[in-house]
């Protein structure tokens, strides 16, 4: 094989796995706008605080796997409290409240991230079992991306067992459609509510953690996810599970493809599409609501 | 209400009052009122848009940014621009930027307006960073020369004292205010707060929606442009982070939610709380983002009217205490 052909497939793998961890962050945040009707600005906050948390728990045990398992189950409970005794007692007020309580929030956790982590990017040590390269078929792939690519997809997988083959799933995929309907029918939808807050912040965890390792974790990387992800939510169309996992992909592409070609203009890209996409349908890609 | 008496009164009273604030204060605190009037007019923009029409428009620093480096670009690129020139040319940019955004954003409304205008606001962040030729990058553009305002065959006014500054500013924002005031309370303006309440009315009265939401969004734009371009003019200096960075479009947020929303001096009242807040917590402490987050949380969960509305709750309070019976006298 080629250098070039190479080169490009090497770029493939690097923007799927970006897409995943996307589609990771945007899940959870069309899962939540879907049913709750809440843009979580804090969402990125989450995601930024589990890879803190990450990094915690490895240099306090040094076991990665356990940072993999226990940060994003933390983070999931700071999301519970939250929606508990914040967005679900100003759930009345309408949009514009809860956008900017969720701003408020998340200025908070930026600032009590710097408080107690410091402004410095912190390094997070990949385990040895998933570095280096590995050779399929005569091409060397980095393993830690296709890690993050089957751990997305096992993610995915979960998911989709929970929301299509449970009882709980049923529940949650007939109160986004109509949540006061299932609330009379006797469910407690509130309790719902605080489940798919908690399985969306812990979501981002996931890719919190997944993403720590490439990025190493600062304050920054809230502003750096908070923004691809919103657009990926934006332009899949709120609330449509497909769409997010589909723009996620070619977000992914674009900025990996983007970087090589016209490298100065590549988060340009994104917009340019997500523009395009809303001129011509205003929902978004799958979207079926405003 | 006032009588007409009364209002001329208070306005010469307040005509006074600004004329004497600077001599009063000194020149920090007049710095700090310019800050202030600055984004109040940005704020109020952003209200025009909120409250009156229920567009949220939350990337509005789009428009501060353009009107800025509208300015900025004028001054520095163009030898011998006059002063009311380069702020023509930043509200004439900001005009053009809001009609290419039009067609787009007039179709969409609610959330999805509020996101597209978030991504649009990003997206000119990221491009005045990366137009690092004609923005400058990070450092932005600064250092331009501030021509004095020529008022021909009478005077040249230095715009490099800041008292001279302060009048400048002070007249253009205040202009601006009323011009926005006067824009709510034209027949036009009635029409607007229809399609705020019932757009679907207003389109069955004959009245064609989207482009009067077009006509509210590009004066709105056009007024937070003049609040940018004046910006720029007062700092000397334009840079991506203080055009067009969210926190600029958050502040409009914040400033309106504080002030309280659907009221035209709501926005205005929450510039003045947020600056004073401000200039009081960098005093003790430089963690400002915890305090502003603390504050945004404590203002929705207990007064989620706003400053605004809370007056008004105490004044009903009050006219129902003073007066309950000639009010159940009326009535029956």
């Amino acid at each position: 094989m080629d250098p070039t052909t190479a080169m490009y497939i090497a770029q493939g793998i690097h923007g799927i796995a970006y897409g995943m961890v996307l589609f990771l962050v945007a899940s959870g945040l069309t899962l939540i706008f879907g049913m709750m009707d809440i843009l979580n600005l804090a969402h990125a906050a989450f995601f930024m605080l589990s890879a803190y948390f990450c990094y915690q728990f490895l240099s306090m045990t040094g076991n990665f796997w356990l940072a993999l398992l226990l940060a994003p189950v933390v983070t999931a409970f700071f999301g519970i409290l939250m929606e508990r005794f914040l967005l679900r007692k100003i759930h009345a007020f309408g949009l514009m409240s809860q956008l900017v309580v969720t701003v408020g929030v998340s200025l908070v956790i930026l600032a009590a991230v710097k408080i107690f982590w410091g402004t410095e990017s912190l390094p997070v040590k990949i385990p040895p079992i998933l570095t280096g390269l590995v050779n399929i078929a005569g091409m060397d792939y980095p393993l830690y991306r296709l890690f993050i690519i089957g751990l997305s997809l096992v993610v995915l997988a979960i998911m989709a067992l929970l929301l299509y083959k449970t009882r709980i799933g049923k529940i949650v995929r007939a109160a986004v459609s109509d949540p006061n309907m299932v609330n009379a029918l006797g469910i407690n939808i509130p309790l719902v509510f605080t489940f798919v807050f908690g399985v969306g912040t812990w979501l981002a965890g996931v890719a919190g953690v997944a993403i720590a390792p490439i990025l190493t974790v600062f304050p920054g990387l809230e502003a750096q996810m908070g923004m691809d992800a919103f657009v990926v939510v934006i332009t899949g169309g709120f609330g449509s599970l497909a769409g997010a996992f589909i723009v996620s992909m070619i977000f992914g592409l674009l900025s990996s493809y983007g970087v090589q070609f016209v490298s100065t203009l590549a988060p340009v890209l994104m917009f340019a599409f997500m523009a395009i996409v809303l001129a011509i349908r205003p929902v978004g890609l799958f979207g079926e609501r405003e | 209400m006032m009588n007409k008496k009364g209002q001329w009164i208070f306005w010469a009273g307040l005509i006074v009052v600004l004329f004497l604030y600077p001599k009063v204060f000194g020149i920090y605190y007049t710095n700090l009122f310019v800050t202030f009037a600055i984004f109040a007019v940005y704020s109020v923009s952003f209200n025009l848009l909120l409250g009156y029409t229920a567009l949220f428009s939350f990337g509005h620093a789009m428009f501060f940014g353009v009107g800025g480096y509208g300015t900025a670009l004028a001054l520095e690129r163009i030898s011998g621009m006059s002063l009311l020139g380069a702020l023509g040319i930043g509200l004439l940019s900001t005009i053009i930027f809001a009609l290419i955004l039009c067609p787009i954003v007039v179709r969409v409304t609610g959330s999805a307006f509020a996101m597209l205008h978030l991504a649009f606001g990003q997206l000119m962040y990221i491009l005045a960073l990366k137009l690092r030729n004609i923005t400058g990058g990070e450092d932005g553009i600064g250092g331009f020369p501030i021509p004095p305002l020529n008022i021909p065959g009478i005077a040249s006014i230095s715009m490099k004292v800041p008292e001279n500054f302060y009048y400048f500013a002070i007249a253009v924002l205040g202009a601006s205010l009323w011009m926005m005031w006067f824009f709510t309370k034209t027949p036009f303006g009635q029409i607007q707060v229809g399609v705020r309440d019932n757009a679907m009315r207003v389109d069955y009265l004959g009245f064609k929606v989207p482009q009067t939401k077009a006509v509210v969004y590009v004066v709105a734009g056009a007024f937070a442009g003049v609040a940018g371009s004046i910006f720029t003019l007062f700092q000397n200096l334009i840079a991506a982070d203080s055009a067009f960075s969210i926190l600029v479009s958050f502040g409009a947020v914040i400033n309106t939610l504080v002030g309280g929303l659907g009221s035209f001096f709501g926005p205005l009242c929450g510039a003045a709380i947020m600056q004073i807040l401000e200039e009081v917590t960098t005093r003790y402490t430089d963690r400002v983002e915890l305090v502003a987050g603390l504050i945004l949380i404590l203002v929705i969960m207990f007064a989620p009217m706003g400053f605004m509305g809370g007056v008004r709750i105490l004044r009903a309070k009050w006219l129902a205490h003073s007066a309950p019976k000639v009010k159940m006298e009326k009535v029956s």
